[in-house]
């Protein structure tokens, strides 16, 4: 799981795209999944999601990914389709009406998340920064500190495991299937953690300061992010996304 | 030139003092190691001496450190930066980007190294740490000692008048250590690169550098050419410093035949000066 959010080397043409362009895509997915109210639409967009997986050469990871959303969703789903008490029922208390919503509410959380952990998979976090910089003229202390902040969920999350690991030793039980009680169990790790890693990014703020971070500026950066063929095909993409998703609605 | 006087830090919540009454002197293109105990203040002093402290640690301050006529404490932390590089002894934390080019790339942007130039860089910090074929990896991927060359190459590549290392060689094996070592000392010879370089492998330290310090609950107990410090072993082993062997050889030598002798560094001196004194 530490791997998720790690960048995956790779040569396809999600990997030669502009930094921009990507998040351009992955902002304009999000605009559809809430325009619409399609089921299919949905499913429509859920599809792309995972081609973009397949196109960009890492399908098991988008797979695995898209897993692991899954879970959360049904537990969110099972939740939605209880509480929601409009419509005609179907079974029990379960109405059409909330397994619809419910349905909607999952598909889109899963459209929206999909691309974002794709994106990083494909890119790298200095190549996001740097482009903001240049092309959108983004403060580079903003920058940075998204960049940094991406650098650090990795670590953050084999910190996490180590800590749980040693728990386990001392004979407590992470692996429970109840998830309530595991989420009591993690709770109390929450500020330690917290701290050692603000303390870790202190210390990493401390080393680019040492190497010049303040005298950057937007034109700072070595390589250049021009825009090519594939970002006009992505941007044409995009926008006839968000058209599409309005029109049908 | 680095001019450290009555330099004294104690760290904010601290009740004793890190570092108590240093003074040091480090003239240009000097080779120097520092060698002592686990808490010695060997780190809080490399700090100092790179100016993050007192620009981004904080605790009380007192003397001065003056680099090239620039007090620390009135200079910028980035213009201090231009001119001494700093290898931190926590790698994990200096490392600041996943992938290897960009971790060389940062600070050769940033200080405005022309684009002409920054390609001979990076090819010259690589080979010399011999990670030329790491080039674009990310450092997830690599062990502790290649991430240990990393952050050295990151450094070596902006090639600043002074280089503090703190124990750069702590994760690696002792062929790679050695290497390490040569390239500092290339470093030193060739482009007159000060080195100060915080080390445990006293033997590395007998070998490649021409002065040692020696610390001891943030004072600096002993500082002189290699051969001069190494003459007062008993005082060394008492505070928890490892001798060479051959270093403690020669002085016990000296002292059941009740004759004076010099100080061995390494096998082969040793060997001379024994068949010296036995005639
Ligand atoms: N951030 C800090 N806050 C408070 N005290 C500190 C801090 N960092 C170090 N110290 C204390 O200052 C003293 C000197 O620490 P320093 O890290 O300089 O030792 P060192 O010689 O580098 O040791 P080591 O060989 O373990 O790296 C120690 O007593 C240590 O406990
Ligand atoms: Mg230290």
């Amino acid at each position: 799981m530490t791997d998720v959010f790690q960048y995956t080397p790779g040569d396809s043409v999600l990997h030669r795209m502009n930094p921009v362009t990507k998040i351009f895509l992955t902002f304009c997915i999000c605009m559809a999944a809430f325009l619409t109210d399609h089921l299919s639409v949905l499913i429509f967009l859920l599809f792309l999601d995972l081609m973009l997986g397949v196109i960009a050469g890492i399908p098991r990871k988008a797979f695995s990914i898209f897993r692991g959303l899954a879970k959360i969703s049904l537990f969110l789903f099972a939740l939605q389709a209880l509480f929601v008490r409009r419509g005609n029922p179907v079974f029990w208390i379960i109405t059409d009406e909330g397994l619809r919503t419910a349905g909607t509410v999952v598909l889109r959380l899963l459209v929206v998340c999909l691309p974002f952990a794709l994106i990083l998979a494909v890119t790298q976090v200095s190549d996001i920064a740097n482009s903001m910089v240049q092309v959108l003229h983004v403060p580079y202390a903003y920058a940075f500190t998204l960049a940094l902040t991406i650098r650090f969920i990795p670590l953050f999350m084999e910190e996490m495991s180590g800590i749980m690991e040693a728990q386990a030793a001392r004979g407590i039980e992470f692996d429970t299937k109840n998830i309530l009680k595991k989420f009591g169990l993690l709770l109390p790790l929450c500020a330690p953690l917290l701290i050692s890693s603000m303390r870790q990014t202190g210390a990493t703020a401390t080393a680019a300061r040492v190497r010049g971070f303040s005298l950057r500026t937007a034109d700072s950066g070595y390589k250049k992010y021009g825009f090519g063929l594939v970002d006009l095909c992505a941007a044409v993409l995009s926008i006839a996304l968000i058209a599409g998703a309005a029109w049908i609605r | 030139m680095i001019r450290i006087q009555s330099l004294t830090f104690r760290y904010e919540d601290s009740k004793v003092d890190a570092l108590h009454d240093i003074n040091l002197t480090i003239p240009d293109g000097s080779f120097l190691g520092i060698i002592g105990p686990a808490g010695a203040g060997k780190t809080t002093i490399a700090q100092c001496i790179s100016g993050i402290i007192p620009h981004a640690v904080r605790g009380d301050f007192y003397g001065s450190v003056v680099i090239d006529g620039l007090d620390s404490a009135d200079t910028p932390l980035t213009d201090l930066s231009r001119l001494v590089g700093t290898v931190f002894q926590d790698v994990e934390r200096q490392i600041i980007f996943p992938v290897v080019e960009d971790e060389l790339l940062y600070g050769l942007e940033n200080f405005g190294v022309p684009r002409e130039k920054i390609e001979e860089r990076m090819t010259f910090a690589l080979t010399h740490t011999g990670i030329t074929s790491l080039r674009h990896r990310t450092i997830s991927s690599l062990s502790g000692g290649q991430r240990q060359k990393v952050a050295i190459a990151s450094l070596i590549a902006l090639q600043p008048k002074i280089l503090i290392l703190d124990e750069p060689t702590g994760e690696l094996d002792p062929g790679s250590s050695r290497k390490i070592f040569a390239l500092l000392q290339e470093l030193n010879r060739t482009y007159g690169i000060t080195v100060v370089v915080i080390e445990q492998k006293i033997m590395l330290l007998c070998e490649f550098a021409k002065r040692l310090a020696v610390m001891d609950q943030g004072r600096i107990i002993r500082e002189g050419s290699v051969r001069e410090v190494l003459g007062n072993i008993s005082r060394l082993e008492e505070i928890g410093v490892n001798c060479p062997r051959v270093a403690r050889f020669s002085s016990l030598l000296g002292e059941q035949i009740r004759q004076e002798i010099s100080v061995c560094v390494n096998v082969e001196e040793a060997e001379r000066e024994a068949r010296r004194v036995m005639g």
